[in-house]
């Protein structure tokens, strides 16, 4: 399943606002070396990241194509929707578990 | 630069005028406050992105307030259009007290009477503005609901419960109707609250042409019901209070079923939302953390959509 951003694009969204917005406004210089670590570790992260194969969203593209094109079979919601809780489960679990 | 705002604003309006102070807020507009002589008014300023590419210039939003405020609508007093405030258009209205955080409308113990009244308040004011003529606005234009496909598009990533949506949207389209002045984002979280209810309606840079319920829907789709999801209306109340007083007041006769249809729409909509912005920080057209988690949490109005649809198949 791939889903954008990527956890590599956010983290390089996260290293950017510490790095942009929050390190210039540290004037403790204990809590200026802490981030500096926070921001090294997640640079670690980020890296180790790019390493992973890219997945494979043939599966996902074919389905939605489909549909477009108004082909739309018994069972189809229901498909989509497993997709969705899946995404959901790592997006958003408090959202799901409080969905009613 | 606030120097520089100054002294055109002390040019355009005259009178004593306070230092600019800019409000939290607005990805696409700047919010400044300012007092001429005592007086409250707000400065609504372009900032240096757009949000979406179907908004109206400053200058037209400013007609539409204009047109707005002379048809009796609650909107705050427009005072002055300004093409050149320190480099970027701008324009000046009357800046009125009460909440607007969504979050707090929905919330907040000391609105729970305005929450009450807020339902035929918001219907009030949205048949007004239904009825505004499109003569005193000539430059707006028609939305097509074809338009979500070309963004879903531009996007290029798979999204089958989009697609379902818009699947749905065109297999059981009803009836259309003559289309009116809409606001184009009419919700909780875009009219100003008071604690007797409705103080004004904010926000016109999306008025457009459309089909009326298209607009008297919008106000229902989850992500607007701010954390009460069980008052359909916007997190403040119920809905039939809201479609009884608008049907009485424009005799259109909005039938439940296209406010489910418009529903559905809006939360299209509003996942494709997501996705565009989410692509502002991708395409480096504007870096931020919460443009680029909303790539991610657009997933929370998928869910909602095949909820919807579930629920339309019965």
């Amino acid at each position: 399943m791939s889903e954008r951003p990527t956890a590599q694009e956010l983290t390089e969204a996260i290293l950017e606002f510490l790095g942009g917005e929050i390190l210039p406004t540290l004037t403790d210089p204990r809590l200026r070396f802490r981030t500096l670590v926070a921001m090294n570790a997640l640079s670690i992260v980020h890296r180790e990241l790019a390493a992973l194969a890219v997945e494979d969203d043939a599966e996902l593209r074919e389905l939605a194509a489909a549909i477009r094109a108004g082909d739309v079979p018994p069972g189809t919601l229901r498909r989509v929707k497993a997709d969705v809780e899946a995404r959901l489960r790592i997006a958003s679990p408090a959202f799901l578990e409080s969905y009613r | 630069m606030i120097a520089e705002m100054r002294e055109v604003l002390q040019a355009a309006l005259g009178g004593e005028i306070s230092e600019p102070v800019l409000l939290a807020g607005g990805a696409s507009k700047e919010a400044w406050a300012v007092d001429v002589d005592g007086e409250p008014l707000l400065v609504r300023r372009a900032a240096s992105s757009v949000i979406h590419r179907h908004t109206l210039s400053l200058e037209n939003e400013f007609a539409v307030l204009q047109a707005a405020h002379a048809a009796g609508v609650k909107v705050p007093k427009p005072l002055q259009y300004i093409s050149d405030l320190a480099g970027r258009e701008a324009f000046v209205m009357e800046r009125l007290e009460g909440e607007t955080i969504g979050r707090r409308v929905v919330r907040r113990e000391e609105l729970a009477a305005a929450r009450e009244r807020l339902p035929v308040q918001m219907a009030d004011e949205l048949a007004k503005i239904h009825a505004i003529p499109t003569a005193h606005v000539p430059f707006l234009y028609e939305a097509k609901l074809e338009r979500m496909v070309e963004e879903l598009d531009e996007v290029g990533e798979p999204h089958p419960a989009i697609e379902l949506g818009l699947w749905w949207l065109r297999e059981n389209r009803p009836p259309p109707r003559e289309s009116v002045v809409v606001h184009g984002d009419y919700r909780i979280g875009n009219l100003v609250v008071g604690e007797s209810g409705l103080v004004g309606v904010l926000d016109w840079e999306f008025t457009h042409l459309d089909d009326p319920a298209r607009d008297l829907a919008f106000a229902l789709v989850r992500a607007w019901r701010f954390g009460v999801p069980e008052k359909r209306l916007g997190g403040i109340g119920p809905v039939e209070p809201y479609l009884e007083r608008y049907n009485e007041l424009t005799g259109f006769g909005v039938q439940p079923e296209e406010l489910d249809y418009w529903e559905l729409a809006g939360n299209v909509g509003w996942a494709i939302g997501c996705l565009t912005q989410m692509q502002r920080h991708l395409t480096g057209q504007d870096r931020s953390v919460e443009l680029a988690i909303l790539g991610r949490l657009g997933v929370e109005v998928e869910y909602e959509i095949v909820n919807l649809l579930e629920r339309f198949a019965g």
